[in-house]
């Protein structure tokens, strides 16, 4: 009888510090006093800048943030929302499509409402279109993104070639730097994301050149993929392939050599977003890069550059320090924050009147968005997040004669169609 | 898996020269159940109930952040049956478990009996073949997706002895991926079996080996009929820890192939990864991440039952 209680006293304690160590995670994001804001962020490398810079412009104020890579982050901010452990301001991919994305999280009420907030009404459209779900805005968009050809200047001079405008001359193009032997452009496939960047340079072209409410028509189920100009932009993307566009074995490629082929003149460009060009810089500090459109027909007026939010930030609807929050989010969208955010990120700022001096590498994209000749990335507007992967895996499988184009568009058109 | 080793003990303890054991054990008195509820109780609430709430998910369309989510019966598991994704993954991962548990074990015991001779640097050889085990796969799988990229050491190699024709695509080729997965998973870790074999080895008594030499036996039958049934344990150990350790194979092909060309190197695992993660679809990966279990369960004690078999039959 006298031994009972200590062991069962030992039990109650370890049962208890069990219950504990299994409820202690919710109460990490409180304690919400007025002068602290919980953040979390994808921005690594840029948000610590603009944290210190709100602080400094609201003293008292203490940012409290974590930041992590997009995989990592989009486990996590799932898990803290569906748990209500979530931080005030979080990092929200545009539009739909994938985990953390601004339709996927205000569907189920998670995100609060930005319209009433001044910068919200002046988002140039093709923003609009993915910093919104059904009308509201929920999505502080702060840099834009394009992707196309970049080109290394040295090795283009030492080619004695010059970026093509048209259809015909990018594959003049490719075939003269093919026998110089030096290939245009490198292409890193075995990342498969990094797959779908030279269809979409070409699909913005060829699709929405004719049409810039295709997507209006898919949600409608007006036109499919299969029977689409889709077809016509795999098919380039295919001949371009044939006609040596690219290094030999893209699919053993990885995006972080395709970078090294670039950057050292082994290829004269690379198909890539605008973000490439830092890295390039960081592989090859002497050289000199531009970003170009990349030409899918013969009229050179009629290119489009697929150009998209990046990632921007939402405010939490069950916020601890929803004033706070807003006021970040508002310094975010200043011209202030926002030239600091994208010019640390290398990108272009979503709003048209921040003087921003843009980096003379990115100046045919600026005039693009100015011109409004952009479509926001093909994914951004589709329903789930499963016709991406299957393009992605698919294009993969079409480079190693696995799969068909007519296969790959059929299966994404049943993906698309599955819905939500 | 866990059960394992108390089903063996009792056997051995009955054995004529343990017999003095059983009368000292009951002698003592038996520890009362409650020493144990401590234990019990963190094996409960760590394992036990997260395993249980876990497996209720795989029955439901939840996709991992709505809070309404409906049970959906063995919807799940029927559309795997459906999914050709999920059929080709589970084709992947027996064929990698197997592969590598016949060439990786088929090594270590080569290697074991090479550094068990009288050769002058066997030590070193030891430590060369044992140390890319230590090393993180993660970083051992980064390292040769340079080695083995179209311009990578692997290719050169080829070029430089003149054999400029074997070039290949290792890892963007869907013929020869997988291949080269498990030729990376057996590089790592033949050196393992090898510690494993080589322990065993060293546990055969050379009076034994010097008695068949006597009696004639040359080093084959010396091999077969000596050293073999006395390595049954090391044999055990190997193929099961490799079985196991094939199936459940995630990090090595993520960073490798990331499932790539298309899907030409998923496995379970990394479907599962790609199907939470990147999809939302958590009800569907966790009946994968069930069906994983059930593989595992089953190949793992299947295996275990007829070598532990062998293991008698062997002493």
């Amino acid at each position: 009888m006298k031994t009972r209680t200590p062991v069962t006293l030992a039990a109650a304690v370890t049962a208890a510090a069990v219950l504990a160590a299994c409820s202690g995670g919710t109460k990490a994001s409180s304690g919400g006093d007025s002068k602290t804001l919980t953040l979390a962020s994808v921005d690594q490398g840029s948000v610590e800048d603009v944290v210190k810079a709100f602080e400094k412009a609201n003293p008292g104020v203490k940012v409290r943030f974590t930041t992590s890579g997009a995989d990592q982050y989009q486990q996590q901010i799932r898990t803290q929302l569906s748990s209500g452990t979530a931080p005030d301001v979080m990092s929200v991919w545009p539009g739909n499509g994938n985990p953390g994305a601004t339709y996927v999280l205000a569907k189920p009420g998670y995100l609060r409402d930005l319209s009433d907030q001044p910068w919200a009404a002046k988002l140039p459209d093709a923003v609009k279109s993915v910093a919104q779900y059904e009308g509201k805005t929920y999505n502080a968009v702060f840099g834009l993104n394009g992707i196309g050809a970049v080109y290394n200047e040295q090795a283009m001079a030492k080619a004695g070639l010059t970026p093509p405008d048209t259809w015909t001359k990018l594959l003049d193009f490719c075939r003269a730097a093919k026998a110089k032997g030096t290939p245009a452009f490198a292409l890193g496939n075995q990342d498969n994301w990094v797959t779908q960047l030279v269809l979409y340079a070409l699909v913005a072209t060829t699709v929405y050149g004719d049409d810039r409410d295709f997507d209006k028509k898919m949600q409608g189920g007006q036109v499919t993929f299969a029977k689409s100009p889709w077809t016509t932009a795999l098919d380039k993307y295919l001949t371009m392939e044939k006609t040596g566009c690219f290094q030999k074995n893209p699919l053993g490629t990885n995006y972080e050599a395709s970078q090294g082929l670039a950057a050292t003149g082994k290829t004269l460009g690379i198909v890539q977003g605008n973000w490439v060009i830092a890295l390039l810089k960081g592989k090859n500090p002497k050289g000199t890069f531009s970003f170009k459109a990349l030409p899918a027909t013969d009229d050179p007026s009629g290119t489009l550059i697929p150009a998209a939010a990046g990632a921007g930030y939402g405010v939490n609807a069950k916020a601890k320090n929803e004033d706070l929050a807003l006021k970040f989010v508002n310094f975010v969208m200043s011209p202030k924050g926002m030239n600091l955010f994208v010019k640390k990120q290398g990108g272009l700022p979503s709003l048209p009147d921040t003087g921003y001096a843009v980096d003379p590498s990115l100046e045919e994209l600026s005039t693009f968005i100015q011109e409004d000749r952009t479509v926001p990335f093909m994914d951004q507007l589709w329903p789930n997040a499963k016709v991406q992967q299957t393009m992605l895996s698919g294009l993969q499988e079409i480079f190693s004669g696995q799969s068909t184009p007519k296969r790959l568009l059929g299966e994404m058109d049943a993906d698309y169609q599955a819905g939500p | 898996m866990a059960l394992a080793p108390h089903k063996q003990r009792p056997d051995r303890e009955r054995s004529p020269d343990a017999e003095p054991a059983p009368r000292v054990r009951r002698a003592r008195t038996t520890p009362p159940w409650w020493f144990a509820l401590p234990a019990l109780l963190l094996f409960t609430f760590v394992v036990l109930v997260p395993s249980a709430r876990g497996l209720y998910y795989a029955f439901t369309d939840w996709d991992g952040l709505d809070p309404h989510f409906s049970f959906v019966g063995l919807d799940n598991f029927s559309d795997m049956l459906r999914d050709p994704d999920a059929m080709q993954a589970i084709g992947h991962t027996l064929l990698i478990a197997v592969s590598i548990t016949v060439v990786q074990n088929g090594l270590g015991l080569l290697l074991a009996l090479g550094v068990n001779t009288a050769i002058k640097s066997r030590n070193l050889l030891r430590v060369f073949l044992f140390a890319p085990a230590v090393i993180t796969p993660i970083v051992t799988a980064y390292l040769w997706r340079n080695l083995l990229g179209p311009d990578g050491a692997v290719n050169s190699l080829w070029d430089a002895v003149g054999l400029g024709g074997l070039r290949q695509d290792w890892l963007g080729s869907p013929r020869l991926a997988l291949w080269a997965v498990v030729a990376v998973i057996v590089w790592q870790f033949a050196g393992y079996s090898m510690v494993i074999f080589l322990a065993g080895l060293q546990s055969v008594p050379k009076e034994v080996h010097e008695a068949a030499a006597i009696d004639g036996a040359g080093p084959v039958r010396r091999f077969w009929s000596v050293t073999r049934p006395l390595l049954a344990p090391a044999f055990t150990i190997n193929l099961m820890l490799s079985i196991i350790g094939g199936l459940k194979l995630f990090d090595q092909v993520y960073a490798l192939t990331g499932g790539g060309p298309g899907h030409a190197t998923d496995t379970i695992s990394t479907l599962i990864y790609k199907d939470a993660f990147t999809l939302g679809e958590f009800g569907y990966s966790i009946a994968l991440a069930v069906v994983l279990t059930i593989i595992v369960a089953v190949a793992s004690t299947g295996q275990y039952l007829v070598l532990s078999r062998n293991e008698r039959a062997a002493s």
